[in-house]
């Protein structure tokens, strides 16, 4: 609580399960796509109009990692930098379900899915997330559960067993 | 580029090489991606529970990402001068888990490597074998920053006759994008 950048933020007891945030939505455009490729997926499909057409994808998409950076800044905006966040332990059953072709937009839904007090450090709780995103005409392209720490206001005193 | 299904080998350890993480990178990924002031700003850092700046998990990832495509360039590279055909890798369908433990700072230097844990034929689409790839990070001190295990799709070099039908059904109209319904498919 003495951290002056959060301690006006959501903590921990100011969340509750089932409470949903509205993601973006933004368009992707192909210039972007190609730009996220050549710093961190140089695949072909990702960079290259008629190497797309020709492969699984059928034209040219963003890389996944690509889709989940631009989720992962629109729940930041929406929901962990409001909060008094302490940082990401990780993410499982990310899929990627569909292309997200150069013009698409991606939005979505955060949903908070399980709180609970960490069983190690009584200042963290873990905030469960549910991710669901879709492109303009509402169909998934990209679903994750992920799991970030935020800072408890009032953590429950230590219990030291009874003085005799 | 990389190997077809059949030659990549299970269980054996393919380094990915190194990066060190710069301030600069660090901030610059956050500002894009993942603006939480312990990612964006070193003095309201300080006050974070890290002590400093540290890099956004999905940067780290990024990063051996990209370590693991020139990788699989540089291989497909060997093969042709060996006069060898190298496979075809497709698009991950996802994946299953990633950890962040361990925190990391400016100045780190995180050093990548690959196993292909497990693989099997696709159920979904014809052709391609499914491969689940567990990556992992250690910073200079031997401390394990992420591990994870991503799915991906490479090409078969041999496509029995069922899944040749059943590639030339997937073609007609209607039937789609079959490949991203479901990880590990």
């Amino acid at each position: 609580m003495d951290n002056p950048v959060t301690k006006d933020r959501w903590h921990f007891e100011d969340l509750s399960e089932g409470q949903a945030f509205t993601l973006g939505p933004e368009a992707v455009s192909a210039d972007a796509i190609k730009q996220y490729a050549a710093e961190f997926d140089p695949l072909p499909f990702h960079l290259d109009e008629a190497a797309a057409k020709a492969s699984m994808l059928g034209g040219l998409a963003a890389s996944g990692f690509h889709i989940s950076a631009l989720a992962l800044r629109m729940l930041v905006e929406a929901m962990l930098g409001q909060c008094a966040a302490m940082g990401g332990l990780g993410f499982e059953k990310l899929s990627w379900r569909r292309p997200l072709k150069a013009g698409d937009s991606l939005g979505g839904t955060a949903t908070i899915t399980g709180l609970r007090r960490s069983a190690s450090n009584p200042h963290m709780g873990i905030v469960t997330i549910h991710l669901e995103m879709r492109n303009q005409n509402g169909q998934e392209v990209m679903a994750m559960t992920l799991s970030n720490i935020v800072e408890i206001r009032h953590p429950v005193p230590l219990v030291l067993g009874p003085a005799e | 580029m990389t190997r077809f299904w059949e030659d990549i080998e299970v269980n054996v350890t393919f380094p990915l090489g190194e990066h060190q993480f710069t301030a600069e990178e660090i901030i610059d990924f956050g500002k894009r991606y993942d603006p939480q002031y312990f990612h964006t700003d070193p003095e309201a850092a300080r006050f974070s529970h890290f002590g400093s700046l540290v890099a956004s998990g999905w940067h780290t990832i990024a990063v051996g990402h990209r370590k693991m495509v020139d990788a699989l360039y540089a291989e497909a590279e060997r093969l042709k001068s060996l006069g060898a055909e190298p496979g075809l890798s497709g698009p991950s369908p996802g994946i299953n888990f990633m950890q962040f433990k361990h925190p990391v700072r400016p100045g780190d230097t995180l050093t990548y490597s690959m196993v292909v844990a497990s693989k099997r034929p696709s159920r979904s689409l014809p052709g391609w074998g499914i491969l689940f790839n567990h990556l992992q990070a250690t910073n200079q001190n031997g401390v394990l920053v992420y591990r994870g295990e991503v799915v991906g799709f490479t090409k078969m070099r041999h496509t029995p006759l069922g899944a040749r039908i059943a590639m030339t059904l997937s073609k007609l109209p209607g039937l789609g994008w079959i490949a991203g319904r479901r990880n590990g498919q």
